[in-house]
């Protein structure tokens, strides 16, 4: 049977309406272990703050520049034994602030990524250092209640290379860190 | 079964983020099909990814000059379908692109001695073999996120997901038992929406040039289409829906004859995001 979609002009959408962010929370850190590691009983928190040393290692090896101070890292345990690593990043891209998780096996292979926050924003604040101060280490609040009734857009989206280059330094991280 | 739950997650994949939405009532039993779901999708970029080396894509833009190059059965689906689509399209759609993408940059220049050429050089005759009459390269961008996403459908139905929805970068796919309001962003504007659809057991997937003038190629005469307009196409099913938008957004009304066929509807967003169905398919 053909279902004729059809064309819906909620009163609160209009084309001169810009919203300046859209975001989506997907997972908290706590839902994404179980999702990671569904057999894991136990996340320890394991959390590094860097030294110089590390930042510097981590950045020869990834090639990129260490933005964060240090990284948020849980032991996933099962009856004590280690299953693996559940780290979560941040990247910033031009338009994109996406934290995201990682778990990686006990000897450093990339088992899983999940996205926990997803946020878009045109409204140039995004390179402000001190607006994106507020999410490291954080849940995105009501100030972006402005996107809801908006749940699903075709149309382009954004490239993932930040989070996939944003992978490459998790890794080194791993070297570095946990190794 | 009821709909009470839903889990929402994303990935990246395909170059884009990819979006699982299911509903259901058991949440656990959920995740595991989500888990399933996104496997599917990450077999689709495995394979048919032109950026990475061990895909099909690459061992085909590589070799099948040189010799057959065997494929995996979903790469083979992927471009008996692109050629179907190059042939009723007289070559608007046309997976040879790459070479004139390679070229403006918007894929990375990996190949050397490229050749000009078209559709017609891609050789299918045996069952998931490839092989190229001149050296052409392609690349399955404009129509391999469409099948991930029916193949990701697929695997929810199949798991017994009485709803959801894939979207993979704005091409999606809603099945089951809850309608979804998919919304379209403005040609000009990709931060403002338009407006939404109301959709039911339909793919959906648009193409316009919010961020890339020169992106969408016209196979024919190897140039850009540059035009501040958004084409959303509506289908049975998203890969037919991913390669319908870069025939419409080219040929625009002349190519009603072939959404006729498909039984697609095509909604066409002017510069100022006003909406204009060109072909509304009829029910059945």
């Amino acid at each position: 049977m053909n279902h004729i979609p059809q064309w819906v002009l909620p009163a609160a959408i209009t084309v001169t309406v810009p919203l300046p962010s859209y975001a989506v929370q997907y997972l908290t850190a706590p839902a994404a272990q179980k999702v990671c590691f569904p057999e894991c009983d136990q996340f320890v928190a394991a959390h590094v703050k860097f030294t110089p040393a590390q930042i510097g290692a981590i950045e020869a090896k990834s090639g990129q520049k260490e933005l964060l101070r240090g990284q948020e890292i849980w032991r996933a345990l099962q009856n004590g034994k280690l299953h693996g690593f559940f780290i979560v990043d941040y990247v910033i891209g031009k338009h994109l602030v996406i934290d995201y998780a990682v778990a990686l096996s006990p000897g450093g292979t990339v088992k899983q990524i999940e996205i926990l926050n997803y946020r878009e924003s045109y409204g140039g604040e995004i390179r402000n250092p001190d607006w994106r101060k507020q999410f490291v280490g954080k849940q995105p609040g009501s100030q972006f209640a402005l996107n809801e009734g908006i749940n699903n857009i075709s149309g382009a989206t954004l490239s993932c290379r930040h989070v996939t280059e944003g992978v490459r330094r998790v890794l080194a991280t791993y070297d570095v860190c946990l190794k | 079964m009821s709909v009470s739950n839903r889990v929402r997650r994303a990935r990246p994949s395909l170059g884009t983020f990819v979006e699982i939405t299911a509903r259901g009532d058991n949440e656990l039993k959920l995740h595991r099909a989500v888990d399933r779901a996104f496997d599917a999708i990450d077999c689709v970029h495995r394979q048919m990814s032109f950026h990475e080396s061990a895909s099909d894509v690459s061992r085909i833009n590589r070799d099948a000059y040189d010799r057959k190059v065997t494929v995996d059965p979903w790469t083979w689906q992927v471009l008996k379908t692109a050629q179907r689509f190059s042939s009723e399209s007289e070559g608007v759609f046309d997976v040879t692109i790459a070479r004139e993408l390679s070229i403006w940059n918007y894929l990375p220049q990996r190949y050397r001695n490229v050749r000009k050429g078209n559709w017609r050089d891609i050789v299918l005759e045996k069952r998931n073999e490839v092989r190229f009459r001149r050296r052409v390269i392609i690349d399955l961008g404009g129509i391999a996120k469409g099948f991930a996403v029916d193949r990701a459908v697929e695997v929810l139905e199949r798991a017994g997901v009485p709803a959801g929805i894939v979207n993979a970068g704005g091409d999606l796919s809603v099945f089951g038992s809850k309608s979804e309001l998919v919304h379209l962003r403005s040609p000009n504007s990709p931060a403002q929406f338009s407006g939404a659809l109301r959709v039911s057991n339909r793919a959906v997937a648009t193409s316009a040039t919010y961020f890339s003038r020169r992106s969408l190629i016209d196979g024919q005469t190897r140039r850009a289409k540059i035009r501040q307009l958004s084409v959303s196409i509506s289908a049975s099913d998203c890969m037919t829906a991913d390669a319908l938008t870069k025939i419409v957004f080219v040929l625009r009304e002349k190519s009603a004859p072939l959404l006729v066929r498909y039984g697609a509807d095509a909604l066409l967003l002017k510069r100022d995001g006003s909406p204009r169905w060109i072909f509304q398919a009829h029910a059945a």
